[in-house]
């Protein structure tokens, strides 16, 4: 296990150049969340068009594992209904947990696999996962 | 001193992990144990264990003596008046909460003003903080030089006749800093203000006097030098003590109870309610013994050279940035630290996977985290069984975290 394997890359990719990092005007729905125990923090914004995520923004600040996966959800959530993320939110924590995982389902997010050989960094791979269900949630 | 030989009676060190042998630099955090203190604690389990200060038979008499000549090393390492002046706690955030809700309870009242450093532990911060809420007291901040080291001029200005408490750490657990506490004390004393010092990170590493300090209060942590987890011990002056109301109520701490009223127990037995940690006590008389034959002088120095060269050497990472002191002459073997484009969690697990354990977050001090204006750092910390090839190990491991993360613009 080289730590090749746990920063990949494409980690590194989205940690330094994030994806849809910034603010939506007039969000839907808006949440946040931190980790306490090392500072990471995550906000996200969404818009819906009826139950599909139309746009979603996030900023934050954090360790990489933390703001690349951020990075990486928000990619995989625009366009999808909110049935199909809390699929995949759920697949994407069984990964995280070591559980078995439809890997095809997970895409890019797959490449936080080695997370869960590191239990201290499955939360700040979690945080958006919070984050975003705390978003879902209160959309209503 | 024979760093080889000492290595030796701490088991955990010849541990691997994650494949390489494990280097400990997290000794702010806690300490390991030599043998003779993992032994102390069966030994009392195997032969000896019963209450203290209960039972008429021989066991109870020998684990009563145990915890008490754990009083007097103690009291002889901080060169205490009296054992009666040493109370045992959990820690020394148990030992600065004591203080807060009995004497500051009884003493701080509105208005009055308590003086701490941006520098406190939360542990050395938040009782006073609460205190100052509840009672209407006004809580003054004195800020750190660009240098790390305390702006002991803005204390001076701070000082006035409403000044009724002065908290300090004798040693910053982020910083590394080693406060003026003596000065501090008589500065504070000429005001009426009575002075409590945290001594969570000095006691372990430098040769401690409260006598010479005169401080009214010194708190200390038995795991942090060696000790076991769950016991620690304040010192506090016979006078105040003698003033104050007890902490906690119940068993041990009283001399005759009715339904109608009670009398409590004499010093320091007052101040310990409940059946103590007599098992944590036991194994830090160990634990002092052992640094009293290695010498805390030596202990001193060794770590002053250890991080005078620890210093030099982590300078040669690219884009790190240390916090506090750089001159060893003026802090211990913590050197908190970041790299620009590398978070210190991500250091964290890079320097775990070599086998290195350091401590990366806020450090139990958040206002001192946002006076840097960071919401996290990563911190190695020294001992004296840390040898010279561990921080070669620390700097390579830094630099690869730095190559994995590339070049950041």
């Amino acid at each position: 296990m080289s730590l090749e394997d746990l920063f990949k890359e494409i980690i590194i990719e989205h940690y330094q150049h994030p994806k849809n990092y910034g603010h939506i005007e007039h969000p839907d729905a808006k949440a946040d969340g931190s980790n306490p125990l090392c500072g990471d923090e995550i906000t996200m914004e969404l818009t819906f068009d009826g139950n599909t995520v139309k746009n979603v923004m996030f900023t934050g600040n954090g360790c990489s594992i933390s703001q690349s996966a951020a990075s990486m959800i928000t990619e995989a959530i625009k366009g999808k209904t909110i049935d199909e993320i809390k699929k995949l939110m759920s697949e994407y924590m069984n990964m995280l947990e070591g559980k078995d995982y439809d890997s095809e389902l997970l895409g890019d997010l797959e490449a936080l696999s080695d997370v869960k050989r590191y239990p201290a960094r499955v939360k700040c791979a979690s945080l958006s996962v919070a984050v975003l269900n705390q978003a879902l949630q209160d959309k209503k | 001193m024979d760093i080889k030989n000492i290595r030796k009676d701490f088991p955990i060190l010849s541990r691997i992990v994650r494949d390489k042998p494990l280097v400990y630099l997290d000794n702010a955090a806690t300490t390991q144990k030599p043998s003779c203190v993992i032994e102390a604690i069966s030994r009392l389990y195997e032969n000896y264990n019963s209450n203290v200060h209960r039972g008429v038979y021989l066991l109870a008499e020998e684990s009563t003596q145990a915890y008490e000549d754990s009083r007097e090393a103690v009291r002889r390492f901080i060169n205490a008046n009296s054992t009666k002046e040493i109370i045992f706690t959990r820690n020394a955030t148990e030992a600065l909460n004591l203080v807060a809700y009995t004497w500051g309870e009884e003493n701080i009242q509105n208005g009055d003003e308590i003086i701490v450093s941006i520098m406190e532990h939360h542990s050395n911060y938040l009782p006073w903080f609460r205190l100052a809420k509840k009672k209407g007291a006004n809580i003054k901040i004195v800020p750190a030089k660009m240098n790390g080291e305390l702006d002991i001029d803005a204390f001076k200005s701070m000082l006035s006749n409403k000044t009724k408490l002065v908290g300090i750490t004798h040693m910053s657990n982020v910083f590394g800093t080693i406060n003026p506490v003596k000065e501090i004390t008589l500065l504070a004393h000429r005001y009426g203000a009575t002075v409590v010092v945290d001594g969570a990170q000095s006691a372990p590493h430098m040769k401690v006097d409260v006598k010479d300090i005169d401080c009214d209060f010194f708190a200390i942590s038995g795991h942090k030098m060696l000790g076991p987890t769950g016991i620690g011990a304040l010192y506090a002056k016979e006078r105040y003590l003698n003033s104050m109301e007890p902490f906690l109520s119940g068993g041990e701490m009283i001399l005759r109870v009715t339904l109608e009223s009670v009398d409590y127990n004499e010093l320091p037995w007052k101040f310990e309610a409940g059946t103590p940690n007599y098992e944590g006590a036991i194994g830090l008389k160990v634990a002092i013994e052992y640094l009293e034959k290695i010498g805390m002088e030596n202990i001193e120095s060794y770590e002053r050279e250890l991080t005078t060269y620890a210093l030099d050497r982590m300078k040669t990472v690219p884009d790190i940035f240390i916090y506090g002191p750089l001159d060893a002459s003026k802090k211990g073997g913590i050197i908190a630290f970041n790299i620009k484009g590398v978070h210190s969690h991500d250091i964290g697990t890079i320097l775990d996977s070599e086998g290195i354990a350091i401590r990366a977050g806020h450090h139990c001090a958040q206002p001192l985290m946002i006076d840097c204006g960071v919401s996290a750092m990563a911190r190695a910390s020294f001992y004296f069984y840390n040898t010279r090839q561990e921080i070669d190990a620390l700097v390579d491991a830094l630099k690869r975290a730095k190559e994995i993360f590339g070049h950041v613009a």
